[in-house]
């Protein structure tokens, strides 16, 4: 039993992360340029499917993958923010529903390029480490390590480097930012690529544990914003925290409640954080 | 001007007698259905100004509600719809004061409202033996309409089921517009512009929200009714997030300031992609490219652009 615990606990750390960096993504794109982008989860299917065909069929190594496999995913996103999504910047609805229709485009036409059968990508690393009875296998580890690196560095990088402390003056206030020298055009389509890539990598990282198929975005998407809400819409860490509380819950849940139910119990807390404390945990009182 | 207004719908009332494809009638029927679920949802999106996720949730439990109650009860067809109807008041009453109550506005609403939406998805899918769970359910029934002259009549055939969903869309429509023209429509429309003035000008907008939704909610539900009935099929993805989003496609492609926008934007999604003979996957992205390239190069949709083209000229 207490192996079963843990080991559904580190699955819910391990997808808890993964939901995490999208809600980053989900985070950012809200913050700079007022849209939630749907779209992520077929980004970081992109990523994953990127990463597989490089590992299978071009031979390379998992790491050397990474590179390339992030960039394509950075590239399909600055090709969708110059042909889309710059037309509807501060438009909730109307950037709702364009990353919707680019749902559909992408998913369709991953499914024509790659069919609906799963793929899976050859091992990447084996073994586990032994932990007092408990076993740790090492990919899941370093995916942890990897996806939690990302998210710290950005938010070192959003409140120590010029660029970031730029990005969140531009997001308390558009036009002052814009009198102080910051390049806004620039800086919003900066951010929604890095997030596009932020959910490439993600893919990347998922590729090399889990099998792909072209559905898989959609979930993922509907996490992220849950666990950007659970945290609070803007604030770096609460994606984390939001989507750890996410993926442990339906994890540990699953195994008391029905399992049926799992994708409901995250559900239920976001619910409850909205009511009581609509900023979500870790964002500013208003 | 006036007659003008009513030609549309006269032509759409005598063309089965005229066309006898029924290919061609069976997309207008589904039009019709679909556009029922559109006009319902722009009340609660387009008036009120509400982005409601929970339209296609109260489709679904109007079509499982109507379902259960013919097969479980052996009552008709318009006896099943008064359990429909209570259900759909009850469900958005506890959904609609959880929003307001709190104040939910713009995304956290319709995250919320999604979230509910899933949930309800969740029970239908799992409650295998009320639902059947992801196999569905197979409607066998037809409703029997009564016509003065003819006796009863079951409604059975493509010609019965155009006339049938007509009538249905039009009830709609009237609703709608009976609710619009009235205090209540002007309230809306208060909300929708300004919510803090609203309040300020004494108009309780807890009320009226609620009432948005709850009207938007039935008709959904009734339309659901009439699908299923239709079908013959129901099966839980009815409920689905991608069912929503497709009638929020409908009323944004027809134009959301209109009652009758959203049924021009069924039309549209319905019908164009069974003219254009493609295979599944094309067709999925030809939809997408629909959306997309309205949403940036026609923000009012179709209706909105054409008026707005003929006050201009």
């Amino acid at each position: 039993m207490m192996q079963l615990l843990i080991g559904q606990v580190l699955n819910g750390i391990i997808v808890g992360t993964l939901y995490g960096v999208i809600a980053l993504g989900v985070t950012l794109t809200f913050g700079i340029t007022g849209i939630v982008n749907f779209a992520l989860g077929e980004f970081m299917m992109i990523g994953a499917y990127f990463t597989w065909y490089l590992v299978d069929f071009g031979g390379l190594p998992f790491a050397v993958a990474l590179l390339p496999a992030v960039a394509g995913t950075a590239a399909c996103g600055f090709l969708t923010d110059q042909l889309l999504f710059r037309f509807t910047r501060n438009n909730l609805v109307n950037g709702l529903l364009v990353s919707i229709g680019l749902i559909s485009v992408v998913e369709a036409g991953a499914l024509l390029l790659w069919s609906a059968t799963p793929k899976e990508m050859s091992y990447v690393l084996t073994g586990s480490l032994q932990l007092g009875g408990i076993s740790l296998p090492r990919m899941k580890l370093l995916v942890f390590g990897l996806l939690a690196a990302v998210i710290l560095c950005t938010y070192a990088a959003l409140s120590r480097t010029w660029m970031g402390r730029a990005a969140y003056a531009f997001a308390q206030n558009p036009e002052a930012a814009m009198l102080m020298g910051v390049k806004t055009a620039r800086l919003q389509t900066g951010v929604v690529v890095y997030s596009t890539a932020l959910a490439g990598f993600g893919g990347s990282l998922y590729a090399s544990l889990y099998t792909l198929e072209p559905a898989m975005g959609g979930l993922y998407i509907l996490k992220g914003v849950e666990a950007a809400i659970l945290g609070g819409i803007g604030s770096p860490l609460g994606s984390l925290v939001g989507g750890l509380i996410l993926g442990v819950t339906e994890a540990v849940g699953s195994i008391y409640l029905p399992s049926a139910f799992r994708d409901a119990y995250g559900l239920i807390f976001v619910v409850a954080i909205l009511l009581y404390r609509p900023s979500g945990l870790f964002g500013a009182d208003k | 001007m006036k007659v003008l207004r009513w030609l549309p719908w006269v032509a759409l009332a005598v063309l089965p007698l005229v066309l006898h494809s029924n290919f061609i009638l069976t997309i207008f029927i589904f039009s019709f259905i679909l556009g029922m679920a559109a006009v319902s949802f722009n009340l609660v999106f387009g008036f009120t100004g509400q982005l409601s996720m929970f339209h296609a949730a109260a489709f679904g439990i109007g079509a499982y509600v109507t379902y259960l109650a013919v097969s479980r009860w052996h009552v008709s067809f318009w006896i099943a719809l008064l359990p429909t109807i209570a259900i759909t008041v009850a469900i958005s009453i506890v959904v609609g004061v959880i929003c307001f109550k709190f104040k939910l506005k713009a995304f956290y609403f319709a995250v919320v409202t999604m979230a509910f939406s899933e949930l309800a998805r969740l029970i239908v899918l799992n409650w295998n033996s009320v639902t059947n769970g992801t196999l569905g359910l197979m409607v066998l029934d037809k409703p029997v309409v009564w016509i003065p002259g003819a006796g009863s009549l079951k409604i059975d055939g493509t010609t019965a089921w155009y006339y049938f969903s007509f009538i249905g869309l039009m009830m709609t429509v009237a609703v709608c517009a009976i609710v619009l023209r009235s205090w209540i429509g002007r309230c809306f429309a208060a909300i929708r512009l300004n919510e803090d003035l609203a309040q300020t000008l004494g108009i309780d907008i807890f009320r009226y929200k609620l009432l948005s939704f709850m009207i938007a909610n039935i008709l959904a539900a009734l339309a659901g009714s009439v699908y299923a009935f239709y079908i013959g099929y129901i099966e839980p993805s009815y409920l689905s997030i991608a069912q929503s989003l497709d009638i929020i496609a409908m009323v944004l492609l027809g134009g959301r300031s209109s009652i009758i926008g959203p049924i021009v934007g069924a039309f549209v999604l319905t019908g164009l992609p069974h003219v254009i003979e493609l295979s599944a996957e094309l067709r999925v992205i030809l939809y997408g490219l629909i959306l997309i390239l309205t949403i940036l190069l026609m923000p009012n949709g179709i209706v909105g652009t054409l008026v707005s083209r003929r006050r201009a000229t």
